[in-house]
């Protein structure tokens, strides 16, 4: 019961600040709504009994990358950046996408259980990280390598790109 | 080779630290040496030499007569022009003859403490004494009259100086003064 | 119910305690800073000056609080309590000694609120955030002095945090637990882990000292190039937030410290002393030592700090991973 009052605090708050990173016309406020967001889904994950997953995710997300996020963006010239549009042209492309998105999510929500998600994870790992490494490290071995493999080129792209051009 | 050892020295001094260390060898024994802090109004006062050139004493000899015989010297010798010498007629023995300043004022918010006063003195009746707290609370106070003056100050005239002494700060409506208590003494450093 | 109970007092306890800590460190500081430069320090008020916290306090509360007129008042407003939160949060996790026994009712305590079992990824984590709160500071007080530290604090905690936490990696390699109360635990009886992990604790000390901005790296409130750096604009009790948070943050770094790599309360055994005391005295020495470097050392530049983050301390660190791997294999 409690646990459920608390998951819905949650979410709520989760759902309302990523609206409001989408809504903000001042890109630092959008950030900071992003930054509330992540935090509450470390929440979420520690609800789901992983509180590993919770403190990489504020650890990574919220420690490093947000930061990263906010030394870009506060040396934009905000005045300026907070009367442009978002999406160029006219309004009908994003909502048409919009629609589509909805149409699909209420499609997977309807058809998968919820129950799942609000009563407790399926595959408990009680937390323990021995455990997590271990799934990790054999069971989904190749999943991790990929992923890690896709880190690295997307590194190496953003080195080839922000590399001064050679005469 | 030796060029060789030195780099190599030079590479392990910052492998260690060695130049960090030595910075805090230096820093930890000032934590806990002797401080040179002067806890000046409230604690210790500075007595200082009798050359000091503060507040203006006017002497008397040793029958206790006033030196001072109204010469107008001193007025003239101010570059500030802030004595005021009126030379008065007196019969009664007060002075060591028959003039005497009948009126001495100085304007001590004008004076620089150059000393000229005290060299144009004939008589040896103007001397800069020790006093030099000499803030207070209305510009009144700051003119100082004969009677005043006449009074000895608190540092005796033949004590050597340049000593620290126990001493304790008094505001009272006069003015702000650190009484000293001479009987405690320290040597600077 | 009494376990809620005891949770919420141990909470309560530990965060009055947190509020007045900067007190005596601040007076602390000045004492020694004016010894090491052969001053005396606060004096006047109290005997020995012991009153001066209380009145720069009672200066503080008393002051305006001023919003300068083109900030982002709302998030100039509680930038201060941004930054001041996670330190706090910090301890949730920290032992602060195993377990002791109520001597009336014959319950048994023990000295930490949680023991995660993520205790030290979540403490390295939580500790990061409070730079939100700076460079938040800085980004609202609309003054480019205020901005530039905001800046620099954000590059300067990407580049160290890394470090910092790499460094605790060889740690939970020798462990063999991210919990900080194993990791004390494996340290009783003077197996230090300063004795396995020197490398890992030298570079986490310097981390460390750049991620509460103490000197020599606290560019981010440089007075001599940035006049105050991100909290140019503040005053009043939002200015006294973020000094307790530099404060609180000092102290939070030094037990986590302790904990690391100095044992936690564990002492020598032929000093008869409780364990909490052991932990404090250890504490108070590495808040000293903070103290101690910044009244030594200048301040390092800006590239410089960078070239010793990312040359120097990284690769260090990846060398101390590989070393440790290599031994407890």
């Amino acid at each position: 019961m409690i646990e459920q009052i608390f998951f819905l605090i949650f979410a709520i708050i989760a759902v309302g600040s990523a609206v409001a990173v989408v809504s903000f016309r001042n890109p630092v406020h959008s950030v900071i709504s992003l930054l509330v967001c992540f935090i509450q889904m470390a929440a979420l994950f520690v609800m789901l009994r992983s509180p590993f997953l919770a403190a990489v995710q504020i650890f990574v997300y919220v420690g490093a990358v947000l930061v990263l996020f906010l030394f870009v963006i506060m040396m934009i010239d905000i005045r300026k950046a907070s009367m442009e549009r978002f999406v160029p042209g006219g309004h009908f492309w994003p909502v048409a996408i919009l629609i589509v998105l909805v149409i699909e999510m209420v499609v997977i929500i309807s058809k998968s259980k919820l129950e799942a998600v609000l009563v407790a994870s399926p595959l408990r790992l009680d937390g323990s990280v021995k455990e997590m490494g271990e799934a990790l490290f054999s069971k989904y071995i190749l999943p991790f390598e990929v992923v890690s493999f896709i880190l690295l080129v997307a590194l190496l792209g953003a080195i080839v790109l922000g590399r001064k051009e050679l005469k | 080779m030796s060029d060789k050892n030195r780099s190599l020295g030079r590479f392990l001094k910052k492998v260690f630290f060695v130049d960090l260390i030595q910075g805090l060898a230096i820093t930890l024994p000032y934590t806990f040496s002797k401080t040179i802090t002067l806890r000046y109004p409230d604690d210790e006062k500075w007595i200082p030499y009798k050359r000091f050139r503060g507040l203006h004493t006017l002497n008397k000899n040793k029958d206790g007569k006033e030196l001072c015989v109204g010469c107008e010297l001193c007025q003239k010798a101010c570059p500030t022009q802030c004595i005021t010498v009126i030379p008065g007629e007196d019969k009664t023995g007060k002075g060591i003859s028959d003039r005497i300043g009948y009126r001495w004022e100085i304007d001590l918010l004008r004076c620089m403490y150059c000393g000229l006063c005290e060299d144009a003195c004939p008589t040896e009746a103007l001397k800069l004494g020790r006093e030099y707290e000499l803030a207070g609370f209305s510009v009144q106070r700051q003119i100082r009259t004969k009677d005043e003056l006449l009074n000895p100050q608190e540092i005796p005239v033949d004590f050597e100086g340049g000593v620290i002494v126990k001493a304790r700060l008094v505001t009272d409506d006069k003015g702000i003064k650190v009484k000293a208590d001479m009987s405690v003494q320290k040597k600077w450093w | 119910m009494l376990e809620v109970l005891l949770i919420i007092l141990k909470v309560v306890v530990i965060t009055m305690v947190m509020f007045s800590l900067p007190l005596p460190l601040t007076y602390m500081e000045r004492k020694v800073a004016g010894h090491i430069q052969v001053r005396l320090g606060p004096m006047r008020v109290g005997p020995h000056g012991i009153l001066q916290p209380f009145a720069d306090m009672i200066k503080l509360l008393f002051k305006e609080d001023v919003v300068p007129a083109k900030a982002d008042a709302w998030l100039f407003r509680i930038a201060p309590v941004v930054s001041m939160i996670p330190v706090f949060a910090v301890f949730a996790t920290v032992p602060f000694g195993d377990k002791f026994t109520i001597p009336f009712i014959n319950k048994e305590v023990t000295m930490y609120i949680a023991d995660m079992n993520v205790g030290i990824l979540y403490v390295l984590a939580v500790a990061g955030l409070s730079v939100y709160g700076t460079i938040l500071g800085g980004w609202a007080s609309n003054s480019k002095y205020a901005l530039l530290g905001g800046l620099r604090a954000s590059a300067q905690m990407i580049s160290y945090e890394l470090a910092l936490s790499f460094s605790c990696i060889g740690i939970v390699m020798v462990v063999n637990s991210l919990s900080l109360l194993d990791i004390v635990k494996s340290q009783a009886g003077w197996h230090w882990n300063i004795f396995y992990q020197p490398l890992g604790f030298i570079i986490f000390f310097i981390g460390g000292l750049a991620e509460i901005n103490r000197i020599p790296f606290d560019l981010i409130e440089d007075e001599g190039t940035l006049g105050a750096g991100y909290h140019a604009e503040y005053s009043s009790m939002r200015f006294a937030f973020f000094m307790l948070t530099e404060y609180v943050a000092m102290v939070s770094m030094s037990v986590i410290m302790v904990l690391l790599y100095f044992g936690g309360w564990d002492g020598p055994s032929f000093i008869p002393l409780p364990g909490i005391i052991w932990f404090i005295l250890k504490v108070v020495f590495f808040v000293y030592v903070f103290m101690w470097t910044r009244f030594t050392y200048p301040r390092y530049r800006y590239d410089q700090l960078m070239s010793i983050g990312w040359k120097i301390l990284l690769p260090l660190s990846l060398v101390n991973i590989l070393i440790t791997g290599l031994v407890v294999i």
